[in-house]
Order: C-alpha cells, then structure tokens, then sequence
C-alpha cells in the first residue's frame, strides 16, 4: 500500500510507471490532454497503486457514475419494443436490448415485466451516451446475469460498502453464508439484492449490512472470526 | 555516394500494367503523407518523442481484484454455486495464500524469544544439567 496519498480534482500526477509503455487507470483518473504522459485527477479520494502499472483513486461518492465493465444491479421502468428502460441510480436510464437475453430470439423473447429487477453488465458508458447493459456475455452465455427473481428484497447501500464487500480478504458475506442459506447479488451501482429461505433471514442480512456501513474492516474481521 | 534523386513518376506510367506494384506503393505513400498532415495538430511531435504511455480505462474490479456479485451460500441457486466453483473460489484460496505466507511481526518477535531460550538450553553443558541443590533435611 504504497503512495497512499489524498489527491483532489484537478491534481496532475507526474511520474506514472508503465510496463511495455502501457498503463492502467481505474475510476477517478484521465488522461491529461495539456500535457503527454500525467493524469488527471476526477475524485477526490486517496491515489492508489497497485505494481506494476495500476492506478486509481478511492473515493467515497454517493452518486453512481456507470462505468464500463461493471456488474449493476437495474430495476426495469419501462418496456418499448425490443429494448427496456432500466434504472442504474445514474442520470441516465440505461437501455438493454431483449435480444440480450440467453436463449433469446426475436420470437421468443424472456419474460420480464417492469419492475422486475435484472443484474446486467455495462457495455459502455460514455459520458455522452445512455449506458447500455448486457445481460449475457461474449459466448451468448447468461452465466451470473439475467433476471432476478421477485422473491427477493432490494436495498440500497453506499458504493464503498459494496467494493469492501467484494474484497476477498472480507470474511462477511461466507460468515453469513456458514449461517445460513442466502443468495445475494451486489451491484457496483449500491443496490443489492439479497434473497433467502426465510424472511427473518433476509432481514438479519439487511441489518448486517446496515452495521458493515458503519464499521472498521478489522472490527468486522474480528467479529467474524469469533463465529467461525 | 551520392544518393539517388526520387523522380516523380507521371500518372501515365502507373497506369500501365507492369507498374501496378510501384503504383500501389507511391498511392500508400501519398495517403500516409495526408493522414500525418491532417493530423499534425492532434498527434504532437512532443508526443511522439517522449514514447507515448497508452492509459487502459478499467473499472475497480480489475484494480483492486474484488470477486464477481453474484453470490449464493448453503445450495440456495445450484447455478450460482456451481459458477462460483470457477472464479470465487479461486480468489478465496489466493487470498488464503496470501494470509498464510504473512507472518505479523508480534508474532515472529514472540517465535524467536522462544526459540532463543530453547537453543540456548541445548548448549548448556552436561556440568548445570539437572543440578541439585543440596538441601538441609528438615529438623523433625
């Protein structure tokens, strides 16, 4: 955890590392057009690095910016012909064409009605254009998106929560997992959705969660490693 | 040696047929001298002389290496569990390694105390090895 240092929007970051003249840059980050070879800082957060070319910035923000690649978790507001309207929490809606669908045809498309709650993947998003998700990926395979179902529950929770979950160091979501059965699918956008056997235990879920938002990583890591 | 002037061929001469190889190479020079003029402004000389870094745009997942959202536990979407043998349990046993090769440094300052005292014991010499003391017996 190297140069771990707080940057604000507008900040220029001189000497980057590159491998074979190629950098990565994760959220919060640009090129900077004035002059070769710095970046822009967009967020106001801590510079991370991770060796041996990736930068990025954590940040604490509350409103979703779609960002290509990732996972969200949409809920359907409007059907018009071949493609629906899907709410990400950004400004924008997103679109995702019914033809996104494994299995699907022009015939038989799936069965979503608005409402419905569907986790996709953002093909792209520019800053000018309306997201566009996916719910299937290169090979026609829906593998781990698609329509969830309506026995779920759906929260809101803030962006940072749902990346600290994600972390494989995190022991929360396979502690719960040890205690019950649980089906949960985290949207990078900060809305989960979370389905279980019993209603009493989607609640406890919910008001983990809840209690995640406030806490230390290590105190959770304790706390969990106490009910192992 | 002098070096040869390049003499512009006329637009007649290419056309003929034993000339189609050249003709294509002076039309790919011609191309290639217009793209750089019409972007002269865009790609600087000043970029170009510094070997420019390419800057890949990706999303956190890549960067901090998190796992996939799409979680079940305890056989609640056979699916889901049987997906997440791929990715997430992979993750799991880096992150497991990774655990397992950091050792703290409270723990390895109390390892070596104790091992210094065992090694030390080892070479103390047969003279203090189970020494007794001689003991007054009691005035009973």
């Amino acid at each position: 955890k190297s140069e771990d240092k707080a940057v604000y929007p507008g900040d220029v970051i001189k000497e980057i590392k590159s491998v074979k003249g190629v950098t990565i840059l994760g959220p919060g980050l640009k090129r900077n057009e004035a002059e070769p070879n710095t970046l822009r800082i967009t967020r106001a957060g801590k510079l991370r690095f991770k060796p041996p070319n990736t930068y990025w910035v954590d940040h604490a923000q509350k409103r979703y910016i779609p960002k290509r690649g990732d996972l969200v978790v949409g809920i359907v507001t409007k059907k018009s012909g071949d493609t629906l309207k899907i709410d990400i929490g950004g400004s924008e809606a997103a679109s995702l064409s019914m033809l996104a669908f494994e299995g699907a045809t022009k015939k038989q498309k799936p069965d979503v009605q608005v409402g419905d709650v569907v986790y996709g993947k953002l093909l792209n998003a520019h800053r000018e254009m309306e997201p566009e998700l996916v719910c299937v990926d290169s090979y026609f395979k829906a593998g781990k998106l698609g329509p969830l179902s309506n026995d779920g529950f759906l929260v809101s929770v803030s962006m940072g929560l749902v990346s600290r979950l994600l972390d494989p160091d995190n022991p929360l979501l396979t502690t719960l997992g040890k205690k019950f059965p649980y089906e949960i699918a985290l949207g990078m956008n900060g809305k989960v959705w979370i389905n279980g056997r019993a209603t009493k235990d989607i609640l406890t879920i919910i008001r983990c969660l809840e209690a995640a938002e406030l806490q230390d990583d290590r105190v959770i890591a304790e706390l969990c490693r106490q009910y192992k | 040696m002098e070096e040869v002037k390049q003499l512009k061929l006329s637009k007649s001469i290419l056309d003929m047929k034993f000339m189609k190889k050249t003709k294509e190479r002076v039309q790919k020079e011609q191309e290639d001298a217009e793209g750089k003029a019409m972007y002269s402004n865009e790609i600087t000389d000043e970029m170009k002389k510094s070997g420019n870094i390419v800057f890949t745009e990706t999303s956190i997942y890549h960067c901090r290496n998190l796992i996939e959202g799409r979680l079940s536990f305890g056989g609640m979407n056979p699916e889901i569990e049987r997906l997440m043998l791929n990715d997430f349990a992979k993750k799991m046993q880096e992150a497991e390694k990774r655990k397992e090769t950091d050792v703290s440094d409270v723990q390895m300052a109390q390892e070596y105390s104790t091992l210094v005292n065992t090694i030390s014991n080892k070479f103390s010499g047969r003279k203090n090895k189970n020494k007794r003391k001689f003991m007054k017996p009691a005035d009973d």
